[in-house]
């Protein structure tokens, strides 16, 4: 999932609590595939190290100010570009985190339904032709709606940058909303072949429900990628991104502290080569055939035990 | 009875008194790939034709359905004027329903707060002020045949307040597929007495941004 939060959720994922004894946390994001790999990290720490970590739902923030004051040891899915400014914050300038060197490749963008790619709405140039807009209209006001995310993602905000800076935000109503919510709109939009353009991203299970296709878009420009600091009000107003997204990737990070007192798992996360289409594999099993994360870990770690025996060894 | 047969329905009716025009909405018909006009006052004379029942395309039936939601959430098109129940196996039942002019107004995730049969309705405070015939039941008009909310009232509830919105059923079940006046989710008698039989009180509700339309115009 390509986003900051943005909001200070905490909030225990549905498990069972959590013995108060547990030696370490690992903070977990709030979508399908960080709750497979933030289990996956506990169950094989527990099989190679006989530690036990709890696991904790909450948002990146959070997650990286817990990496900081020591209330949290890992966090398994740090998305770049996305969590940039905070990577440059907590592990370029004061240290206190760290990224490991192996990432899973992803991307981010815009898609439509097959529906929309018959009619003809293929790239970003289509969505500024109203014209060919119109045609995802679906309130009767004439404009096009698509949707750009959840309202606590940063990748939403900087969607709405884009929008802004091709102009199809003035001929488009560009709709927030929450994930579950989009998707029973793809969901309905491919049950009766209508058009549909929204927010997307890769690895998700997504891709394994439904015929969808990437809008076509200007190749990614760092000059021309102006994003201003998320922190300032009126970040949206004073940036300008013409462009795709650079390509994505997303990271392990731990506690500097806490590589120092257990080098022995800074190194096995450092190891950790889960790759794209595993994690699109994670993220269906949960999201769609609905296994528990912690069960569907156990699992996981149990078909590729001298897999994860490499990752532990010095 | 395909919606192919609306096409009786095409021809747009003479103009009426602005208190006497109904919503009037636009149907495509996958078969003969065309927009057939629907609207209020021939939906009901189609409806008495053809044994009581709305077109096809609005009755009970279960249709695939793809999605991650699980066997037992509720997804609301008001757009498309589809109710889905999703069950498993990549399927759904769908219900027609009859949408509030202004559908919901928002989109988002609720629940079924709880549920009752033969409903007592209780006109909103604006309607007893300007209806003559709602100020005869500013107290609660009871339960039964004529009573707005029909057989069954489902009540979408945020966390545990009340939204004000319901699913419900309807004594004029030729307004399914169509937009009218008032605000609510409308499902058939028949219809929302076999959904409330297939949910329990707590189900996810997801009430889409507005869907991909099959409708176009009103």
């Amino acid at each position: 999932m390509l986003y900051r939060s943005m909001i200070s959720t905490l909030i225990l994922a549905g498990m069972a609590s959590v013995a108060a004894a547990a030696d370490l946390v690992i903070s977990m994001p709030n979508w399908p595939s960080g709750q497979a790999t933030a289990n996956i990290i506990k169950v094989a720490i527990k099989a190679e190290f006989n530690l036990d970590a709890e696991v904790k739902e909450m948002g990146a923030l959070n997650s990286f100010a817990g990496l900081e004051a020591g209330t949290v040891a890992i966090h398994p899915e740090v998305w770049r570009p996305n969590y940039d400014d905070i990577i440059r914050r907590y592990v370029t300038e004061k240290k206190v985190a760290v990224l490991t060197g192996h990432s899973v490749s992803a991307w981010q963008g815009l898609c439509a339904t097959d529906a929309a790619e018959k009619l003809g709405i293929k790239s970003v140039e289509d969505l500024e032709n109203p014209q060919k807009s119109r045609a995802l209209d679906t309130d009767g006001d004439g404009k096009g709606e698509i949707w750009i995310g959840a309202t606590a993602w940063l990748s939403t905000g900087i969607e709405r940058v884009r929008a802004n800076s091709y102009g199809y935000a003035k001929d488009v109503t560009l709709v927030e909303a929450e994930e579950d919510v989009a998707m029973a709109a793809v969901d309905a939009a491919n049950a009766t072949g209508q058009p549909m353009v929204f927010y997307c991203y890769s690895p998700h299970h997504l891709f394994k429900l439904h015929k969808i296709s990437r809008i076509t878009e200007p190749a990614f420009d760092a000059a021309k990628w102006k994003i201003a600091d998320p922190g300032d009000p009126l970040w949206i107003s004073k940036s300008n991104a013409p462009v795709a997204w650079d390509a994505a990737r997303f990271h392990i990070a731990y506690g500097a502290a806490f590589g120092k007192a257990h080098p022995d798992i800074a190194s096995f996360l450092e190891k950790i080569d889960f790759t794209e289409e595993e994690v699109s594999q994670m993220s269906y099993a949960l999201q769609v055939e609905r296994q528990v994360p912690l069960e569907y870990a156990t699992k996981w770690v149990e078909d590729r035990k001298s897999r994860v025996n490499g990752w532990a060894k010095p | 009875m395909t919606l192919a047969a609306t096409a009786a329905l095409a021809l747009p009716t003479p103009a009426m008194p602005a208190q006497q025009a109904m919503a009037k909405t636009q149907i495509y018909d996958p078969k003969s790939r065309k927009w057939v006009n629907y609207d209020s006052r021939k939906a009901r004379e189609y409806y008495n034709r053809n044994k009581k029942q709305p077109p096809e395309a609005f009755r009970m039936q279960v249709v695939k359905f793809r999605t991650a939601e699980k066997a037992g959430t509720i997804i609301i098109d008001g757009n498309q004027h589809y109710l889905y129940l999703v069950q498993p196996g990549g399927t759904a039942i769908r219900y027609g329903i009859g949408v509030g002019r202004d559908g919901f107004g928002w989109a988002g995730r609720v629940r079924i707060g709880r549920m009752a049969e033969w409903p007592t309705w209780t006109p909103p405070a604006e309607m007893v002020a300007r209806d003559e015939k709602a100020r005869k039941w500013a107290g609660g008009m009871p339960g039964g045949p004529d009573n707005p909310l029909g057989a069954r009232a489902l009540y979408l509830y945020e966390g545990d307040q009340d939204t004000i919105y319901r699913i419900h059923g309807t004594p004029e079940p030729w307004t399914i597929g169509l937009d009218v006046s008032s605000g609510c989710i409308r499902l058939r008698n028949d219809d929302i007495t076999d959904l409330h039989s297939r949910i329990e009180v707590g189900a996810k509700v997801i009430v889409l941004m507005q869907g991909a339309a099959l409708y176009k115009g009103v």
